[in-house]
């Protein structure tokens, strides 16, 4: 287990030199600690609550050079202090490595410290000394032993990070703070180059995202978490029409010869986002996909009344203005095959082929075959074909769905569009346990969608090879179990019987076809995934990557954009070196978040209350008629407010290491 | 937007502060969620602060100077905090001028000179700083982290002709920024760049000419340091002032005579008219005009076309007097250029008429004539360089000196206004003017005289009741509905001042909302008294608007002729020279045209990229 030779962590000092008496602080228990990468021992860590060090031989004068210097490199200037304090103490401690005369000592470095740390306008300010002041108050003698000899310091070895609670929530690590800095200072087309750095699908992410970052903001323990989605879709609706910005080819950093190909499976957001950054990369992107649009479940599981079709479209077309080409109604297993792929000379492939097959509720009298039954996943694809005028869809009656994810919910909301009487969920656990956005269950609710909880169907009526109605059962709670979590089961002799015209499972999908695709050398997982390692991506079969909800199962947007993010780097280094290299970054965010360092901490000096401002959104008696849009974007003037709100929750993170740390890909 | 100063917690009912604590041991009373500085105030405890601009309610946090010590209830450890915009809490204990709060307030100071180009003696500011104030409020004795090559590194933005962006002197407060964004809604300036090199900058732009500023200069007016300043031409005046083979030729604003003392000691709205005169003439100006003459001369040539597309049915029309709302017109809305009125400012009318008509009577070559104007305003800088207003390399007005600059000219010249024997004009042409030209300084004045000469065109009598009190008031849109009379009846009428409000406005008329007949637009909230140009406040955004205005309809009271058609002088031109208004050569000298100037604005992906700064590609 790692050792802590002396620090100070969150104000305990740790001391461990032999003979020293035990000061009765806990022993730091930290995990995952010993190595950085491989053979590589991590010496020391700084961070935003203090510093830690693990081999008494390390240079604290160079290591919290090195801590500041990133600091003022990330000091975005608007507060007094962080601006001129983080360049200050960064030059006296440069001059002191380098074994010259300072121009502040260290009583006048800790002053501008506490002034940092005390009266910073955001969190990179406020954090960035606490290390420096620890170090100073508690280990001055080693600070000053270490000057002494008026020696230069020799440079030690190791990497810096910035990061904030959303970031790192964020399964794409988008900027948010950097993002929302941008609306303030009035630049919202270079918000949108921050957003479009991780993925082109901007407006689509601000309208459907499901906002982990937003849970992770600590603004939510002075009022309510700031609006990182609202300002996100202000941002990318304001760049355009006639401000669009324009995607030209010189974006991307070396085009490749042309033999360098690569084919990308499934133009959902994993697929989009893949090709993009590959495309970036330099790389000719061949995009198959099985139906006539782009998009995936984007395209098809989303319905317009909350992704407007030619919004996504404008997004999805950006491949083409890259060099990326659509190749419609190819479907894998069927019209091709991975070898065929490899054949064709592309360097490697990227599956993104989502989970489009609606799983069964398993019960008696249940047919996929009989009238008024639907999954999930293919009334939505009826819902999307309805609105694009290929095929009418109507509804009437009772409709009941059953499922409570986000699929179920834009299940219902759609048959109320569709001229449905009524509209029901039927979700087995209770409203808290519903995996959908709290927002989406709020404006059903607003529509006038009946929920129904704690209650499982156990058997489907049919009459003349129609729905007719389901028979239920009620749930109840169990006592809470190891996990903390209760289960349910059902209540003996509580079954009751619902009448209905249409009966909707959406309780979850599966990778269709799976079976054609292990024909081709690709493993699946027992729950019939495309198996993906982990950190590469990479599947059993060489030179083949894959990612999205074929690998994770049903999941979100931003999780599929992140993936085809991570699979693009991967395939670069694979095609360009025959293998995935080592990447610091992701192996830093695994020390934070495996030792917690990013304390979801309270914010203890009083903030002014300034409550977050809300897309306006058409009214729920005219909107569920219609599949316009109901959210709208916000006005300018809401957007700088909002911006306003955003306190900066930036942490710089440091470790210093053995050997140099293995530069990965960028 | 009107922003004529109120603090924000004022008028409320004392019941609402229900919060209680301590500010300095004094027992105080707040309201929810109101700051600890805002509390401070109420109670007459004075805290230092920089960035903050209570009038435009400006709370950026940005100096962090007006740092306290408090003491929360229940809390062992006091905690310093921005009083600025940290809000009170019960129980709460404030020390401002606890050791600690003061040895952190002076630090920020310092920290804030660390960048602050401190050559004071050349600055635009000398003398009239907010920071140089501050210094002195936090007791700053200590400079140790100046660094001459890292403030120079700053940039200095000379591209305007109206005014120079010194950010060598910024503090970053964004008070520039929030009111161009939040109060004119320009949105010209931008917040760019990080650490030590963030500025204030030109949104889309790298200079003023393909800016979307308009030059309004109300970023000026609220700027606490020497950054954002006019372009300084006192010693161009200077230069013609002392030539002995030019003829110089001064006229001054109606707005400047009530809105000049003050800088001098005088009580702020006394009519300095005078003194003015008197100091020209001290100072060696050959020839004083008064720009009111010219606005009787606008009101001539401009309620004719009015009255013109009337019958036309070409509704509505725009007044166009005002430069910066003529560059938000050409630059923001281009499609509404063919709404405003083709005649010139009363600045162009008065210079053009100067190298005409003055020659004649005053028996001199007009190429020995150089026009300096005297402006409360920022942007008839910008309109004395227009394409338009440039003959043969020979521009109509010469020279534009803003209020300040005048100021500053008769300090060169060792001049105390307050100690002028006012005098009075002495060339009997171009100086006489008429109450309703004194008017076109406030908002609403336009409209107000142009009624007056209107109604006596159409009717062939004077108003009854001269002043239409019905078109003053300080609401940012108000209108009216006047009756003409005769064959014109009721006009719809509107006055708007400031350009968030004229942005609104312009908007309506666009998508067919409003219905009006004449509109006036002041781009300067307050109108010309409070023009981006006039004399600086500290800490305040236009405190003195209304005193100013009131001595305005003063001098209309007084005047001895109400109505511009009735000033004998305008009554001479017209006889001797113009032959009438909208004749041929009324039009050929006294009207413009107009220019789109909208930038398209269209970015690739790769340049947003290069610009972007702390933020990477990286995963």
């Amino acid at each position: 287990m790692t050792r802590v030779a002396f620090g100070v962590w969150d104000g305990t000092v740790h001391v461990a030199a032999p003979g020293a008496v035990d000061d009765g602080a806990d022993p730091l228990v930290l995990e995952n600690f010993d190595e950085f990468d491989e053979g590589n021992a991590i010496r020391a860590f700084f961070g935003d609550r203090g510093f830690l060090v693990f081999d008494d031989s390390v240079s604290l004068i160079d290591a919290l050079y090195y801590y500041m210097a990133k600091a003022a490199e990330q000091s975005c200037g608007a507060c007094t202090p962080c601006r001129m304090g983080t360049v200050l103490v960064r030059d006296a401690l440069d001059r002191m490595r380098r074994g010259l005369d300072a121009p502040l000592d260290l009583d006048q470095i800790a002053t501008l410290g506490a002034q940092m740390r005390e009266t910073s306008l955001c969190g990179l300010g406020q954090t960035c000394a606490v290390a420096l002041l620890g170090a100073v108050q508690h280990f001055r003698e080693r600070l000053e032993a270490e000057t002494a000899t008026g020696r230069p310091i020799k440079a030690q070895h190791g990497m810096a990070y910035v990061t904030a609670p959303c970031i790192e929530a964020c399964p794409s690590k988008i900027n948010v703070p950097r993002y929302i800095d941008y609306v303030r200072d009035g630049k919202p087309e270079n918000s949108l180059g921050v957003l479009l750095q991780k993925y082109p699908m901007a407006a689509t992410c601000g309208r459907v995202c499901v906002r982990y970052c937003e849970q992770a903001c600590r603004r939510k323990f002075v009022d309510e978490a700031v609006g990182i989605k609202t300002l996100k879709r202000y941002v990318a609706d304001q760049q355009s029409g006639p401000h669009a910005l324009k995607f030209t080819r010189d974006m991307i950093r070396k085009p490749l010869n042309p033999d360098m190909r690569v084919a990308v499976v499934g133009a959902g957001p994993a697929g989009i986002s893949c090709a993009y950054h590959l495309l970036l990369r330099g790389y000719h992107v061949d995009v198959f996909e099985k139906s006539s649009q782009a998009g995936g479940m984007a395209q098809i599981g989303i319905p317009s009344y909350r992704l407007p079709k030619d919004t996504l479209a404008l997004e999805t077309d950006i491949i083409a203005d890259l060099g990326g080409r659509f190749l419609f109604g190819q479907q894998l297993g069927r019209d091709f095959s991975i070898d065929d792929l490899f054949a064709q000379g592309y360097k490697a492939v990227f599956l993104g082929l989502g989970c489009q097959a609606g799983s069964q509720l398993r019960v008696e009298g249940e047919n996929p075959a009989t009238a008024g039954y639907f999954s999930g996943i293919d009334f939505l694809l009826k819902v999307h074909d309805h609105v694009d005028g290929i095929a009418p869809l109507a509804l009437s009656g009772e409709v009941l769905v059953v499922g409570g994810g986000n699929v179920a919910m834009d299940c219902v909301r759609s048959a109320l569009r569709l001229g449905a009487e009524n509209v029901h969920v039927i979700y087995r656990r209770t409203l808290a346990d519903m995996p959908a956005d709290p927002h989406e269950i709020e404006d059903a609710k607003a529509e006038g969608v009946r929920f129904h909880t704690l209650c499982n169907p156990v058997r489907i009526l049919t009459e003349n090879g129609r729905v007719t109605g389901v028979e239920l059962a009620r749930m109840e709670q169990t006592e809470p179990g190891e996990s903390g979590r209760r289960k349910v089961r059902p209540i003996p002799g509580s079954e009751f019987t619902m009448k209905c015209d249409a009966l909707i499972a959406a309780i979850g999908q599966q990778v269709e076809d799976g079976a054609l695709i292990a024909e081709d050398g690709i493993d699946l997982d027992r729950w019939q995934c495309v198996a993906a390692d982990g950190t590469t991506l990479a599947t059993s079969r060489p030179g083949v990557f894959a990612g999205g909800d074929c690998v994770t199962g049903p999941s979100t947007l931003i999780y599929a954009m992140a993936a085809g993010l991570k699979a693009a780097r991967n395939i670069d280094d694979w095609v360009q070196r025959g293998s995935v290299r080592f990447f610091k970054r992701s192996r830093m965010r695994r020390l934070i978040a495996d030792n917690r360092m990013l304390a979801n901490d309270v914010v203890e000096t009083p903030v002014r209350n300034a409550y977050r401002v809300h897309n306006p959104e058409l009214d729920p008696e005219l909107r569920k008629h219609m599949f316009e849009e109901v959210e709208q974007t916000i006005s300018a003037k809401e957007a700088y407010a909002e911006a306003q709100r955003c306190m900066r929750c930036y942490r710089v993170y440091s470790v210093v290491t053995k050997h140099p740390i293995p530069e990965g890909a960028r | 937007m009107c922003t004529i100063a109120q603090t924000g917690q004022d008028g409320r009912d004392p019941a609402e502060a229900t919060v209680s604590l301590t500010i300095n041991g004094t027992a105080c009373t707040a309201f929810p969620n109101e700051t600890i500085l805002s509390c401070a105030r109420r109670h007459d405890l004075y805290i230092p602060t920089l960035c903050e601009l209570d009038d435009i309610d400006h709370t950026p946090g940005t100096c962090r100077v007006c740092v306290v010590e408090i003491l929360q209830a229940g809390k062992e450890a006091p905690q310093i905090v921005t009083s600025c915009n940290t809000p009170v809490r019960e129980g709460m204990e404030v020390q401002t001028r606890s050791k600690r709060a003061r040895d952190m307030q002076r630090l920020q100071v310092e920290l804030l000179m660390a960048d602050h180009l401190q050559d004071c003696a050349t600055c635009i500011r000398h003398g009239n700083c907010e920071l140089q104030d501050l210094a002195q409020f936090v007791g700053l004795t200590e400079n140790r982290f100046f660094d001459r090559a890292r403030t120079e590194a700053r940039p200095i933005d000379l591209s305007s002709p109206a005014m120079v962006r010194d950010m060598t002197r910024c503090v970053r407060c964004q008070r520039c920024v929030a009111i161009c964004r939040h109060h004119q809604q320009v949105d010209a300036l931008v917040m760019e760049g990080t650490g030590l090199d963030r500025v204030v900058a030109l949104r889309d732009a790298d200079d003023y000419p393909n800016s979307v500023c308009v030059s309004c200069g109300q970023c000026v007016l609220v700027c606490p340091t020497g950054a954002l300043g006019e372009r300084d031409e006192t010693d161009r005046a200077l230069d013609y002032i002392c030539d002995p083979d030019l003829v110089t030729v001064v006229q001054f604003a109606p707005a400047v005579r009530v809105a000049f003392g003050e800088e001098f000691g005088m009580p702020p709205g006394t009519n300095v008219e005078g003194q003015i005169i008197a100091a020209c003439r001290k100072i060696g100006v050959d020839v004083v005009l008064d720009t009111n003459f010219a606005a009787d001369v606008v009101i001539m040539e401009e309620g004719t076309e009015l009255l013109k597309r009337l019958k036309e049915g070409r509704r509505p029309t725009f007044t166009s007097c005002c430069p910066a709302w003529i560059n938000f017109a050409e630059i923001h809305y281009p499609e509404i250029l063919s709404m405003l009125s083709s005649t010139k400012s009363p600045q162009q009318v008065l210079s053009t008429i100067a190298k005409t008509y003055l020659p004649e009577k005053l028996g001199v070559d007009p190429s020995r004539i150089r026009v300096i104007s005297v402006m409360p305003c920022v942007a008839k800088k910008d309109e004395a360089v227009r394409p338009q207003f440039v003959h043969d390399g020979q521009p109509e007005t010469d020279l534009v000196l803003t209020t300040r600059e005048f100021a500053r000219l008769l300090r060169r010249e060792g001049i105390d206004l307050k100690d002028m024997e006012p005098s009075t004009f002495d060339v009997p042409y171009m100086s006489a003017y008429s109450g309703a030209g004194a008017i076109f300084g406030t908002t609403g004045g336009v409209m107000e005289a142009a009624v007056r000469t209107i109604y006596a065109v159409v009717n062939g009598r004077e108003l009854d009741r001269i002043e239409l009190t019905q078109l003053r008031g300080f609401d940012g849109i108000r209108e009216a509905s006047v009756d003409l009379g005769g064959p014109v009846g009721k006009v719809k009428v509107a006055m708007v001042h400031g350009l968030g409000d004229t942005r609104a406005l312009v908007e309506s008329v666009l998508s067919g909302q409003a219905d009006y007949d004449f509109i006036e637009v002041m781009a300067c909230p307050g109108g010309c008294v409070d023009g981006g140009g006039s004399l600086r406040s500290k800490k305040a955004y236009l405190p003195l608007a209304l005193k100013r205005r009131e001595t305005i309809y003063d001098v209309d009271r007084q005047a001895k002729v109400r109505q511009s058609h009735n000033n004998p002088q305008v009554q001479a031109l017209y006889r001797e020279f113009l032959e009438a208004p909208n004749s041929e050569i009324a039009h050929r000298l006294l009207h413009t045209h107009y220019q789109d100037r909208r930038h398209a604005l269209e970015h690739t992906v790769k340049e947003i990229w290069d610009d972007i700064t702390m933020s990477t590609m990286v995963y």
